[in-house]
């Protein structure tokens, strides 16, 4: 991380955050649930965009974190003690879930995730003690260092606090050696083994860390809609996540959370337009379809998400004020076509 | 013992209809390397597409036929604009659009159908045959008799046929077909047109066993223990797969859960254990990827990358 991200992370941060305890419900409630989305997408960038690993559970371990802290949060345990269980809880269902990553690659793992993903969900609706079944859990409020939260405003604050803990965690352990050998693992197994990195226990690590970061979030979801319910965590959760990274950009933590804005907003801005339409049906089918839509749309016209746009962009822009400034001719290769392409995820027959 | 072979009964009639499915899925990604989830939107466009062309007054024969020759269009039409372009992207990118084109599928049937459920209007003739003392209803053996050998004939067809010739060359080695002048792309194209006409007639069957609902395209997600328990390149293995897959729900439906029940109120508190034939599928699964990677018909060798 150079001191350059840190410092425009940390002003965004404050910034957020203040927005979010200084407005209306509603602007805090869109604060936190992009803050808490983001943390998720986070979540599975490391896993899929740093480590290479497809994975479609996300939806059912940020469940499991919020049945975790729920459960705790219920029991009388502190809100730290809460998010930190979820976070736990999230890590070692993630680690079960791995355990086929050992042998399985690329689409046959991503397969197995399915599976994980719809196990998982049953047994969220089987599981009555802990889960109450299909009518779900009622959550409650926050304690935070013995005093309850209240309010819209301070979940805000709270979960912009954790977002940006997560990523300064996040972004140093990409600089550390665990976090590369993340991307030669992505790259080539082959590779990182004649490297003499460990493939499957630095997978493993892949798996703790990205799950404890989903249970997190969803520990964080729990306690601020109040409600943990089976159906807020089948698939189309995780696809929602996977879509977050891709719209935003895979390999990128910055990416994760302008595709955790974007993903988490569309639905508000298109309930709005959706609105003059007559019936309530065909606002929903609007909105899915448009969701529907612009993931295509995506993939086929910025495949590297938003996060590559822009630096081309910039890049466009101080590329065109230099060439003024020297009158150089322009450089064509210097749009990096490519370059951060990810060879490891091409996973079809040429 | 009549209540087994009923259960059987059912068991291949829906298996068959998985069996359609998991077809279509294996040939695209045998043919472009693409992993189709959207497969279970096309079953559910292709009833819904025949569902309104009945109500239009067409013959049963004209509009199942016809829907499915529509259904080939959007196979055809989804491969060229989306598919086509996204030949280098990452592998999970081509999920996430197949995803994208599910989403995009089901919120238009939505907003065309609505989200009740209708009632599909008689394709086959109403009534049964009882075979000492089993009753099979006409639409159960449509759906064995029209799978099983659209299946068949379509396997025949890809053995012995020049088109199908090509198929196999063009999915077998893409570059070798170039060479030796197969229209590779267009081939592709065939394949989808395919997979999405199959598709479209497993989903008009699925209607008419259980009713035309958007529930129809989450077939296309049970296909996948399917095709992973047969193989995902074998044609054969999505056939007997499906089968196999149809069958086992049937049994833990009708006889594992209300037995598994009684077991576990008689010792614990536990009143129900849900909707158990939905998740043995992905369990199989589970346990085939651990044991045996390549599934029932798949073979050793392949590079699973």
């Amino acid at each position: 991380m150079t001191k350059r991200s840190l410092l425009i992370g940390t002003a965004l941060a404050i910034a957020f955050a203040s927005i979010g305890y200084g407005s209306s419900r509603f602007w805090a409630y869109l604060v936190y649930a992009v803050a808490i989305s983001s943390i998720g997408a986070m979540s599975l960038n490391l896993l899929i965009g740093f480590c290479g690993q497809i994975t479609f559970a996300q939806g059912a371990l940020i469940g499991v974190g919020a049945y975790a802290a729920a459960n705790l949060g219920n029991a009388g345990w502190g809100g730290l003690v809460a998010l930190l269980g979820a976070g736990m809880f999230g890590a070692l269902t993630s680690a079960l879930i791995g355990l086929p990553a050992m042998r399985l690659r690329g689409l046959y793992f991503a397969i197995s995730t399915l599976a994980a993903q719809f196990i998982l969900s049953y047994f969220f609706k089987l599981l009555e003690p802990l889960t109450n079944g299909v009518s779900g859990l009622v959550v409650k409020p926050l304690v935070l260092f013995g005093r309850t939260v209240k309010g819209d405003q301070e979940y805000a604050v709270i979960c912009v606090v954790v977002l940006y803990l997560s990523w300064i965690f996040l972004s140093r352990l990409t600089r550390t050696n665990v976090g590369r050998a993340f991307l030669v693992i992505r790259e080539s197994e082959l590779v990182a083994r004649g490297m003499g990195i460990d493939v499957a226990r630095t997978k493993m690590q892949a798996f703790l860390i990205s799950g404890f970061f989903a249970g997190l979030c969803g520990g964080l979801l729990a306690f601020t809609s109040r409600l943990a319910s089976p159906e807020a965590f089948e698939i189309s959760l995780s696809v929602d996540q996977t879509a977050m990274i891709i719209v935003g950009g895979l390999g990128s933590l910055a990416g994760s959370v302008v595709g955790a804005v974007f993903v988490a907003l569309l639905p508000e801005a298109i309930q709005r337009f959706g609105e003059l339409l007559p019936s309530a049906a065909l606002v929903s089918a609007f909105r899915e379809m448009a969701f529907g839509i612009l993931i295509i749309l995506f993939l086929l016209l910025e495949p590297r998400g938003l996060v590559a746009l822009g630096q081309r962009l910039w890049r466009r822009q101080r590329n065109e004020t230099t060439e003024k400034a020297a009158e150089l001719p322009s450089n064509a290769t210097n749009e990096n076509h490519g370059n951060s392409a990810i060879p490891a995820l091409e996973g079809r027959k040429a | 013992m009549t209540f087994v072979i009923q259960l059987a009964i059912a068991g291949i009639a829906t298996g068959s209809v998985y069996a359609l499915i998991a077809l279509g899925i294996v040939l695209i990604y045998k043919c472009s390397g693409v992993v189709n989830f959207a497969q279970g939107a096309y079953a559910m466009l292709g009833a819904y597409i025949t569902y309104a062309l009945l109500r239009a007054g067409l013959p049963s024969l004209a509009a199942v036929l016809l829907g499915m020759i529509l259904m080939g269009g959007v196979g055809i039409a989804t491969e060229r604009l989306v598919l086509r372009r996204m030949l280098n992207a990452p592998i999970v990118s081509i999920m996430m659009v197949t995803l994208g084109l599910l989403i995009f599928f089901k919120a238009f049937c939505l907003a065309i159908w609505g989200p009740d459920p209708i009632a599909f209007p008689p394709v086959f003739p109403n009534g049964s045959v009882d075979v000492a003392g089993i009753f099979i209803t006409y639409n159960y053996i449509a759906a064995f008799v029209l799978a099983t050998t659209l299946s068949i004939s379509f396997l025949y067809f890809y053995r012995f046929t020049s088109i199908g010739l090509m198929q196999r060359c063009a999915a077998d080695n893409s570059r070798a077909a170039l060479a030796i002048g197969i229209h590779v792309s267009n081939q592709v194209s065939v394949a989808w047109a395919a997979s999405a006409a199959l598709a479209g007639l497993g989903g008009v069957l699925l209607a008419t066993l259980g009713g035309l609902s958007l529930g129809i395209s989450d077939i296309g997600l049970v296909a996948f223990p399917v095709i992973v328990v047969g193989g995902l390149e074998s044609l054969v293995g999505a056939l007997i797969a499906g089968f196999l897959l149809g069958i086992l729900e049937a049994f833990t439906e009708g006889m594992l859960t209300p037995n598994l029940e009684h077991f576990l109120r008689s010792f614990t508190n536990i009143q129900s254990v849900g909707a158990l034939q939905q998740v043995i599928p992905y369990a199989l699964l589970v346990l085939m990827l651990l044991v045996r990677p390549q599934g029932i018909f798949g073979q050793r060798g392949t590079e699973r990358v």
